[in-house]
C-alpha cells in the first residue's frame, strides 16, 4: 500500500510537467500578450518589443519554459501582468480559500441531498414513477450552470428581493441574540452560487446511487438477509445503502473536477472574488504566469484527490487490493 | 458496471462542459456592450465592509474602487490605476478641476524663447510623505528610473519621449543619465526638449512624470508600492486586495490639506448602487440598468443623480489600407447611412452622446457645429454609387471584442441600416481583448470598434497620435498629406489660437473624409449622498478628492 501511494506521488511530477507544458505553450502561441493588454491605449510597437524584450518573451518558447520550471521549483510562480507587486501566491491563495470553501460546502451538499435521492429513487423503481424520476434526473443534469443561474438571480434577487444579486461574504453569518448568544446562519450569499454548482452534481450522484443500489438489491446476500426476515428498513440501511456507497468513493474525484469547472462560470457570473473568476480573468487577459499557476494547482488538487478517493476504496472494500496484483 | 456508470458520469461532465463553452458567449453578451474595451467587469457583489454607519468618521468619503494594475506612476498606463496615483503622488505640474495646468512640486516654470528649455523652480515646503524635501535630484532621479531601460515602462516614450536623450535611454543606446534634464541647483531643474511643443507640459500632468522617493524605491524595489511614499495630497494608509484602499490625508500637502481626513474605497466590486442604496456607498455610478430611475426626479434616486462629461470616445474604424476602405465613396456612404442619435437613443438611453466630431466638448479646439455625417440615406445611396466598389463590394468584417454569439446591440442596428439602405452585407467578428489588441496593432483588421480616452487634455493626444500618417498609433493607415501638414504645424505652432486652429481644420478633414465614425461621447452617470459636499466627475482623471467634504 505504501509502495504504491509512493509509485502514484512519483507520477505526480510528470503529470505536472505534462499540464505545465501543454499549458505554457498553449498560452504563448496563443493571439495577443499580456504586455498590450497592460499598456493601455498607447501602444507603440517599438516600445512594447523593448517591454518584451525586458521580461523575456522575446525568447524561444522552450527557453522561457525552462526558465518557469527553475524558478517554479524554488517557489517563485512569477508575477502577474494586470495586478504588479504582489506575487503569484499572494494573489491565489486568499482566492483560493474562498473557491475552496464554496467548493467544500458545495461537496458536502451534492452527497448528503445526492445520497437519500438516489435511494429514494432505487426504492422506487420499476413502479409508475420510475420514468418520470429518470426523466427528471436527466433533465436537471444536462442544464449547463450557466443556465442555471440567471433565471436563479432574476427570481430570488431582482424580482423577489430575497437574496443578493451576487458577491462574498463568508460562509457563515452571525446573528446575535442579545448581544450574547451567536447563531452562525448560512450567509445570503451562498444560495445562488451552491444551487449552481451542485445541481449537475447531485443529480449525478443520485443517478449513481440509484443504480448501484438497484444491483445490490438483486445480490445473493441481500436476499439472504430478506429470507432470514429482517425488516425492510433493517435491509436497506444495513446491507444495500453500505454496499451501494462504494463506487461514490470513485466520484468523488469527478465531483471536485465539476466543482473546480463550475467555479470558473459561478464566480465570474455572481461576482465572487474566487480562484474561478481569477483563472477566467488571467485567461482572457493572458496574465500567463496566473493562467499557469492555478492550472497546476488544478491539476494537482485533482491528482491528489483521485489518489485518496483510490486509497480509501482499498479501506472500505477488502476485495480490492490497492498494488497487490500491479507491476 | 459500476465502471461504465462513471464513465457515463465523466461523459456527462464532458458533454456540460461542451454546452457550458456554448453558452458563455450568450451570457456574457450581456455584459458586453462596454465600448472601451476594458475588459470584464464584475457582475455583481456585495459585502458590508464598513456597513455600519456608526463608525462612519466626520470627513471620510466612501467609495467603490477595484484594486489598480499597479501604484507605480511610471509603469501605470489605465485610468484605473491613474485614479489612485494621481491622489498619493504628484509631479511638477498637475491639472486643475478645470484641466488648467498649474504648479505642484514646482512653484513656477520658465519657457526659453525657442521653447525648448523649461526651467522648474520647485518649492520650499515640497515634501514626501516622510517629510523630507523634495530635491531636484528627486525630479532627475525619477524621470531616469521612469525612462529607463530596467523598468521598461510601457509609457515613458510616449510621455517623456520628448525629452532630449530620453529615447536613447530607454532604448539602451547610450550610456549614462538623460542630458535632457539637468539639476541647476538644489531647488532648480532643467528640461529640454527636442522641437518646441506646447503640448509637452501637459505630458508632465501624467504620472509617468511623478516623483517617487529613490530611498524607498532602492531599499525594496519590488514591494515598494504597497505602501508607497508620495508627494500628493493623500497617502496610502492600507490595501488589502480585493477588500479595501484607505487613503488618508497628507495635512502637508503643497497645494493645500484635503478637506476629508480619510477616503475609504470598496474593492468587492458587485452592485455598488445596492449599497449607495443601503447607505454603505456615498458615490455610485449608474448602469444602463438604472438609469431611466436615476433620471426620474421623484424616484428614490432622484435627487442623487448627477450627469457629466467624459474625454472618451467610440468610433468605427475603416482601415484604409484594405479594400474596400481605401475608397473614400465607401466611407463616407457607410457612414451617412446609420442614424446614431436615433441608436444612442434607444439601445443607450442616451446614456451615451451621439459625437459631434472627434474632439470632445470642454476639450480645447472643440467645435460647436457638428462635423460628423448626417444620417441621410439618398446622400448615402448617392455616394455609394461614386465608388469604384458600387458594383463589386467585397466582404466586410468588423471586429469587435466580444465573446461570439452576437454583436452589440448598437452594431446591429448599422448592420441593419447598411444593408438596407446600401445593400451591403456586413458581418461582425468578435473577439477577446487580447486578440483583439494584437490584430488591432497589427493593422489586421478591415474595421473595428473601438474607443479612446484622453490622456491630457491636448487636442495633439488624440488627431496627431492617431491620424499622423507617421505615428505608429495609426492603426487605420489614414494618410492624408494635407492633414500631417496641418498637424505637424500644429505641433511647434506658438499662438495657442492659431494652433487650436490647425487642429480644427485638420479634425474637419479627417472627420469628412470618414477614416474613423465617431460614434458617441461617454457621459458620467453617478448618485451622490447629499451629505457630500463638492462632488464632481472630472471629463478625464485629475487630482480631484482633495476639493471634496463629507457633512458628517
Amino acid at each position: 500500500m505504501g509502495a504504491y501511494i509512493v509509485r502514484r506521488l512519483a507520477w505526480l511530477p510528470l503529470i505536472l510537467f505534462v499540464v505545465s507544458f501543454a499549458t505554457f505553450t498553449l498560452a504563448r502561441y496563443g493571439p495577443g500578450d499580456p504586455i498590450s493588454v497592460a499598456a493601455g491605449q498607447i501602444r507603440d510597437p517599438e516600445v512594447l518589443e523593448r517591454v518584451r524584450a525586458e521580461r523575456g518573451l522575446d525568447r524561444p518558447i522552450p527557453q522561457q519554459y525552462v526558465t518557469w520550471v527553475t524558478k517554479a521549483i524554488q517557489g517563485d510562480f512569477g508575477e502577474s501582468y494586470l495586478q504588479q507587486g504582489f506575487s503569484v501566491s499572494e494573489l491565489i491563495f486568499p482566492r483560493m480559500w474562498i473557491s475552496a470553501q464554496l467548493g467544500f460546502v458545495a461537496l458536502i451538499i451534492v452527497f448528503a441531498v445526492g445520497i437519500p435521492l438516489g435511494l429514494l429513487a432505487a426504492r422506487l423503481a420499476g413502479t409508475w414513477m420510475d420514468p418520470m424520476i429518470i426523466g427528471t434526473l436527466l433533465f436537471l443534469q444536462a442544464i449547463p450552470v450557466l443556465v442555471v443561474i440567471p433565471p436563479l438571480t432574476w427570481l430570488f434577487a431582482v424580482e423577489l428581493g430575497w437574496l443578493p444579486v451576487g458577491g462574498w461574504d463568508g460562509i457563515f453569518h452571525v446573528w446575535w441574540i442579545g448581544g450574547v448568544i451567536a447563531i452562525p446562519v448560512p450567509d445570503p450569499h451562498l444560495y445562488i452560487p451552491l444551487v449552481a454548482f451542485t445541481l449537475p452534481g447531485f443529480v449525478g450522484v443520485a443517478r449513481l446511487v440509484r443504480v448501484s443500489a438497484l444491483e445490490v438489491n438483486l445480490s445473493d446476500y441481500v436476499r439472504t438477509a430478506r429470507a432470514k426476515g429482517l425488516s425492510e428498513t433493517a435491509v436497506q440501511f444495513r446491507h444495500v445503502l453500505p454496499n451501494s456507497l462504494l463506487p461514490l468513493i470513485t466520484v468523488v474525484g469527478f465531483a471536485l473536477a465539476g466543482i473546480i469547472e463550475g467555479a470558473l462560470f459561478v464566480e465570474t457570473l455572481l461576482g465572487i472574488n474566487g480562484i474561478g473568476r481569477f483563472t477566467f480573468e488571467a485567461v482572457t487577459s493572458r496574465d500567463y504566469d496566473i493562467i499557469l499557476a492555478t492550472t497546476v494547482i488544478f491539476a494537482t488538487v485533482f491528482v491528489l484527490t483521485n489518489l485518496l478517493a483510490e486509497i480509501c476504496y482499498g479501506f472500505v472494500d477488502p476485495r480490492v487490493r490497492i498494488g497487490a496484483s500491479r507491476g | 458496471m459500476s465502471q461504465n456508470r462513471i464513465l457515463a458520469m465523466m461523459l456527462s461532465v464532458l458533454a456540460g462542459l461542451v454546452l457550458v463553452v456554448g453558452g458563455l458567449s450568450a451570457v456574457l453578451l450581456l455584459s458586453g456592450g462596454d465600448d472601451t474595451a476594458g475588459g470584464g467587469d464584475g457582475t455583481g457583489t456585495s459585502t458590508s465592509i464598513g456597513g455600519n454607519p456608526a463608525e462612519a468618521a466626520s470627513g471620510r468619503l466612501r467609495l467603490g474602487g477595484s484594486d489598480p494594475v499597479t501604484l507605480d506612476p511610471h509603469v501605470a498606463g489605465d485610468a484605473g490605476s491613474a485614479e489612485y496615483i494621481v491622489e498619493i503622488f504628484s509631479g511638477l505640474v498637475t491639472l486643475t478641476p478645470d484641466l488648467e495646468i498649474v504648479p505642484d512640486l514646482a512653484e513656477s516654470f520658465d519657457v526659453s524663447p525657442d521653447g525648448l528649455t523649461y526651467t522648474f523652480t520647485l518649492r520650499e515646503n515640497a515634501k514626501f510623505h516622510t517629510g523630507r524635501q523634495v530635491k531636484a535630484e528627486d525630479v532627475k532621479w525619477s524621470i531616469e528610473r521612469a525612462a529607463s531601460r530596467q523598468l521598461s515602462s510601457p509609457t515613458a516614450i510616449a510621455y517623456l519621449g520628448d525629452i532630449v536623450g530620453v529615447r536613447e535611454h530607454f532604448f539602451g543606446l547610450a550610456e549614462g543619465g538623460i542630458p535632457g534634464v539637468e539639476v541647476v541647483d538644489e531647488r532648480t531643474v532643467r528640461i529640454t526638449i527636442d522641437a518646441p511643443k506646447p503640448y509637452f507640459l501637459a505630458k508632465l500632468t501624467y504620472p509617468t512624470a511623478f516623483v517617487v522617493d529613490r530611498q524607498q524605491v532602492e531599499s525594496n524595489p519590488r514591494n515598494w508600492t504597497r505602501r508607497p511614499n508620495g508627494t500628493g495630497p493623500f497617502t496610502l494608509a492600507e490595501w488589502r486586495l480585493g477588500e479595501r484602499i484607505v487613503l488618508q490625508a497628507n495635512r502637508d500637502y503643497v497645494l493645500g490639506a484635503p478637506k476629508l481626513s480619510e477616503v475609504v474605497y470598496l474593492l468587492s466590486g458587485g452592485s455598488l448602487l445596492t449599497r449607495f442604496e443601503n447607505g454603505e456607498l456615498d458615490v455610485a455610478p449608474v448602469s444602463i440598468a438604472d438609469i431611466e430611475r436615476a433620471r426620474d426626479p421623484n424616484s428614490n434616486l432622484g435627487p442623487f443623480y448627477q450627469t457629466s462629461q467624459e474625454f472618451s470616445i467610440s468610433y468605427i474604424a475603416f482601415n484604409t489600407n484594405v479594400p474596400p476602405f481605401d475608397d473614400v465613396h465607401v466611407r463616407r456612404a457607410m457612414g451617412l447611412a446609420i442614424d446614431r442619435k436615433r441608436i444612442a437613443e434607444v439601445t443607450f438611453s442616451n446614456m451615451l452622446a451621439p459625437a459631434t466630431g472627434i474632439l470632445m466638448p470642454g476639450m480645447p479646439g472643440y467645435l460647436d457645429d457638428d462635423l460628423t455625417l448626417p444620417f441621410d440615406p439618398e446622400a448615402a445611396k448617392a455616394e455609394l454609387a461614386l465608388s469604384k466598389y458600387a458594383d463589386a463590394m467585397p466582404p466586410i468584417v468588423i471586429t469587435e471584442v466580444g465573446a461570439g454569439a452576437e454583436a452589440r446591440t448598437d452594431t446591429q442596428a448599422f448592420l441593419e441600416q447598411w444593408r438596407t439602405i446600401l445593400g451591403i452585407n456586413v458581418e461582425v467578428r468578435q473577439t477577446d481583448f487580447a486578440t483583439f489588441l494584437a490584430d488591432q496593432d497589427a493593422g489586421r483588421l478591415q474595421a473595428f470598434n473601438a474607443g479612446w480616452i484622453m490622456d491630457y487634455p491636448d487636442p495633439e493626444d488624440i488627431l496627431d497620435l492617431k491620424f499622423h500618417s507617421g505615428s505608429s498609433l495609426n492603426d487605420v493607415a489614414y494618410a492624408n498629406p494635407e492633414v500631417d501638414n496641418l498637424l505637424d504645424r500644429a505641433r511647434v505652432e506658438g499662438d495657442p489660437a492659431a494652433r487650436l486652429g490647425l487642429y480644427q481644420q485638420a479634425e474637419r478633414l479627417i472627420v469628412s473624409e470618414a477614416a474613423w465614425l465617431p460614434l458617441y461621447f461617454s457621459l458620467g452617470h453617478t448618485v451622490v449622498q447629499k451629505e457630500v459636499i463638492g462632488w464632481f466627475d472630472p471629463p478625464m482623471v485629475v487630482p480631484r478628492l482633495r476639493f471634496i467634504e463629507v457633512s458628517r
